[in-house]
């Protein structure tokens, strides 16, 4: 149900892409995490930033997975640059006015863990898409 | 601890909650796992077990917590107020960064007593003053 493709360096401004799709659904969603926490430490991310990242990647995954067209695909794409890595995760959904609701406890602790939270609303080949992009640096910030 | 069988709750079983009363006035929910949103039920369920008994002190151990997502730390915060509903306190046993890194950077590790160890709720130590009930 999942496959994994690690392009080679040389993404936009030289960025390391990783990009992961699985089907849409939760029983998945440790896997893309575990990825995540991989590539943080790799990088050398501090630990609280390993920690953070691992968990805005679960929260966003979750919350796309929670709206995502039935049958649809999860698509979460990883750009590992020097100091920071940016997430772009993706689900079709069904209507082209699903939202993700942003007055909730999980948003609010998703905009705490990651430097930047962005919502997208875009059209894939004319099916309607919903994604959360974010961006964590390297050193977390303490808190 | 024991470790429960292999429930028929599908992908949910890397989570197990357990129950237990390791001194006469202490009950203890030993929880080993990741919680995120498919497990998150079931850390909810032994929490509802854990403060039904409103004559003892109530005591979570997140040790064996590799993982703790939002859903996870939103039925803990539930718990929590339940718990100062009934006038005491939810004792966190957190060790690992998997379990305090969410409750410190949400600043809800403030809802609980924190403890290092088990043998420090046991002893009495602990981050604020003894719960009621110690008595």
């Amino acid at each position: 149900m999942s496959d994994m493709d690690r392009t080679d360096p040389g993404g936009p401004d030289g960025a390391s892409v990783v990009e992961v799709k699985t089907a849409a659904t939760a029983a998945l969603i440790p896997t893309i995490r575990a990825v995540a926490s991989d590539l943080a430490a790799r990088a050398d991310f501090d630990l609280d930033a390993i920690s953070d990242l691992r968990m805005a990647v679960d929260e966003a995954c979750a919350t796309l997975v929670d709206i995502a067209a039935p049958g649809s695909s999860l698509r979460c794409a990883f750009s590992v640059h020097d100091e920071r890595i940016g997430v772009e995760a993706e689900v079709d959904v069904a209507a082209p006015d699903t939202t993700v609701s942003t007055d909730t406890f999980g948003w609010r602790v998703l905009q705490t863990l990651a430097d930047e939270v962005e919502l997208v609303g875009a059209k894939d080949n004319g099916r309607p898409t919903i994604g959360i992009k974010l961006d964590k640096r390297a050193a977390a910030l303490p808190r | 601890m024991l470790d429960p069988a292999p429930e028929s709750s599908g992908r949910a079983g890397a989570l197990s909650a357990t129950l237990s009363s390791p001194a006469p006035d202490v009950r203890l929910l030993t929880v080993a796992g990741e919680v995120d949103t498919l497990t998150a039920p079931r850390l909810a369920d032994g929490l509802t077990g854990l403060l039904d008994d409103e004559r003892s002190t109530p005591v979570v151990d997140l040790a064996d917590v590799s993982f703790l997502a939002s859903s996870g730390l939103a039925v803990l915060i539930h718990a929590a107020h339940r718990a100062t509903g009934q006038g005491r306190a939810l004792h966190l046993v957190a060790t690992s960064r998997a379990v305090t890194r969410p409750l410190e950077i949400t600043g809800s590790d403030r809802l609980f007593e924190m403890h290092s160890g088990l043998e420090e709720v046991l002893t009495g130590g602990g981050s604020g003053p003894a719960p009621r009930g110690a008595d």
